[in-house]
């Protein structure tokens, strides 16, 4: 595959700082922290979607330096304690396709990822580009939307820790077919979609994971269909909501009705009137944007029975992988 | 009468003592992320702060955010580092690395000369 140029590599930082950055103005809006900020005397912020303190890049750069002293030290065990608790995001744990790797072969793949911090709103490809990486989730959530007319779009599929985002890189596409939205703010580790590739070859248990993951994902996107076509916005909401839920472990999260509108592929009204609906039954809290899922099992019986369905098949794929 | 009840409410707020004794041991809160620079400098600012102003009549936490963060979000916290003064009232946050000495002090109800 071509390797980017540099120059669109550096577009693609900057965007990727300008996101990072709008993140940080939506979270830190008081005088007296914006001052701190100016002053380089800030560390980190709390995200409040993950539930995750998001270290800022200088603080970053200086605790991973850290670590690879005190790594580099040995017998020192303060200093592995240090490094283990830091670097933990880091060692793909939080991601379980890349959990069920054997240690060596992921050892392997390590060598090739790289950690990032993506943010909401944050378009990692657009139908028809090129993928640059391929990303596993170890925070974030991504939705994967299918875009219609050039400007409607709704979600075919919702991508968290448990998979991945680029898979069809492995069969030589490189193209995506989907938007890939980072809906949920959070860490992921990303690699090159030709260095995945030549690790993907020579790695049994890789391939394993990973067509369980592709087999759960098509699982999906299936149900999803059939469940956009026959099922009411009620219905069809609850089920995104418990869905969102489970990928970022929290049942607090901050959703426009906008954005929302878009995931489900309805009109903004009718997300309005789906919301009240669950509110009313107390089953969610939705105040200014944001939800709190109030009663995790009315949810479930007000879904209709597509989150069962996709629960039950995803269980059944990762045990085959 | 509905009407008058914030009246009412305001009045007792303003008559209400708040001062607090001199001799009360200040009870102090920083949140910091594990050993990034700006918090392990807040960390040994505050400590030589204390030292200094407040003798033994402090108690200081240290909450790491990045292994409690749900404690950090249930408690207001936006950045890190911040000071929150516990109690005595009135509670106050000092936010950054805690280099502007006369900040700190002024957020813990002290003053330059009142040390010693």
């Amino acid at each position: 595959m071509k390797p980017p140029l540099p120059a669109e590599r550096d577009a693609a930082d900057l965007r990727a700082e300008a996101a990072f950055m709008d993140w940080v103005r939506q979270l830190v809006k008081g005088t007296t922290e914006l001052q701190a900020l100016a002053a380089g005397q800030i560390d980190a912020i709390m995200d409040p979607v993950t539930c995750s303190a998001v270290l800022l890049p200088e603080a970053r750069a200086a605790v991973l330096a850290r670590v690879s002293r005190s790594k580099a030290r040995s017998g020192n065990d303060s200093g592995k304690a240090h490094a283990g608790r830091i670097a933990a995001p880091h060692r793909g744990g939080a991601n379980r396709l890349l959990a069920s790797l054997p240690a060596g072969e992921y050892a392997r793949l390590l060598r090739g990822l790289e950690p990032v911090q993506l943010v909401h709103g944050e378009v990692l490809h657009e139908p028809g580009q090129e993928m640059q990486h391929i990303y596993f989730p170890t925070g974030c959530l991504v939705s994967l939307l299918m875009v219609v007319d050039d400007h409607r779009s709704l979600e075919v599929a919702l991508v968290g820790r448990e998979g991945m985002i680029g898979a069809r890189a492995v069969f030589g596409l490189t193209l995506s077919p989907v938007r890939a939205l980072v809906q949920g703010t959070g860490a992921a580790l990303r690699i090159k979609p030709a260095r995945f590739l030549r690790q993907f070859r020579g790695n049994p248990s890789l391939q394993r994971a990973l067509f369980g993951f592709a087999d759960a994902l098509m699982n999906q996107i299936s149900q999803t269909a059939a469940c956009n076509h026959f099922h009411l916005v009620q219905q069809r909401l609850a089920r995104w909501l418990l869905m969102t839920r489970e990928r970022m472990s929290s049942s607090q999260f901050h959703l426009t009705q906008e954005f929302l509108a878009d995931m489900l592929g309805v009109r903004r009204v009718s997300v309005t009137t789906a919301a009240n609906a669950l509110q009313q039954q107390k089953l969610i809290r939705y105040k200014r944007g944001n939800i709190t899922i109030l009663d995790q099992r009315g949810l479930e019986a007000a879904c209709c029975s597509c989150y069962r369905h996709l629960r039950l098949t995803a269980d059944l794929s990762a045990g085959r992988a | 009468m509905a009407a008058r009840r914030p009246d009412v409410a305001r009045k007792r707020t303003r008559t209400s003592p708040a001062r607090a004794p001199v001799t009360t041991v200040v009870t102090l809160r920083l949140y910091v992320a594990g050993k990034a620079p700006n918090s392990v400098k807040a960390i040994a600012n505050l400590q030589a702060i204390c030292r200094q102003y407040l003798k033994d009549e402090y108690r200081l936490e240290i909450v790491d955010v990045c292994e409690h963060p749900r404690r950090a979000l249930d408690d207001g916290i936006v950045v890190t580092p911040t000071l929150a003064k516990v109690s005595p009232g009135p509670g106050a946050n000092v936010i950054g690395n805690l280099s502007d000495t006369g900040s700190v002090l002024a957020a813990l109800g002290l003053q330059a000369d009142e040390q010693q």
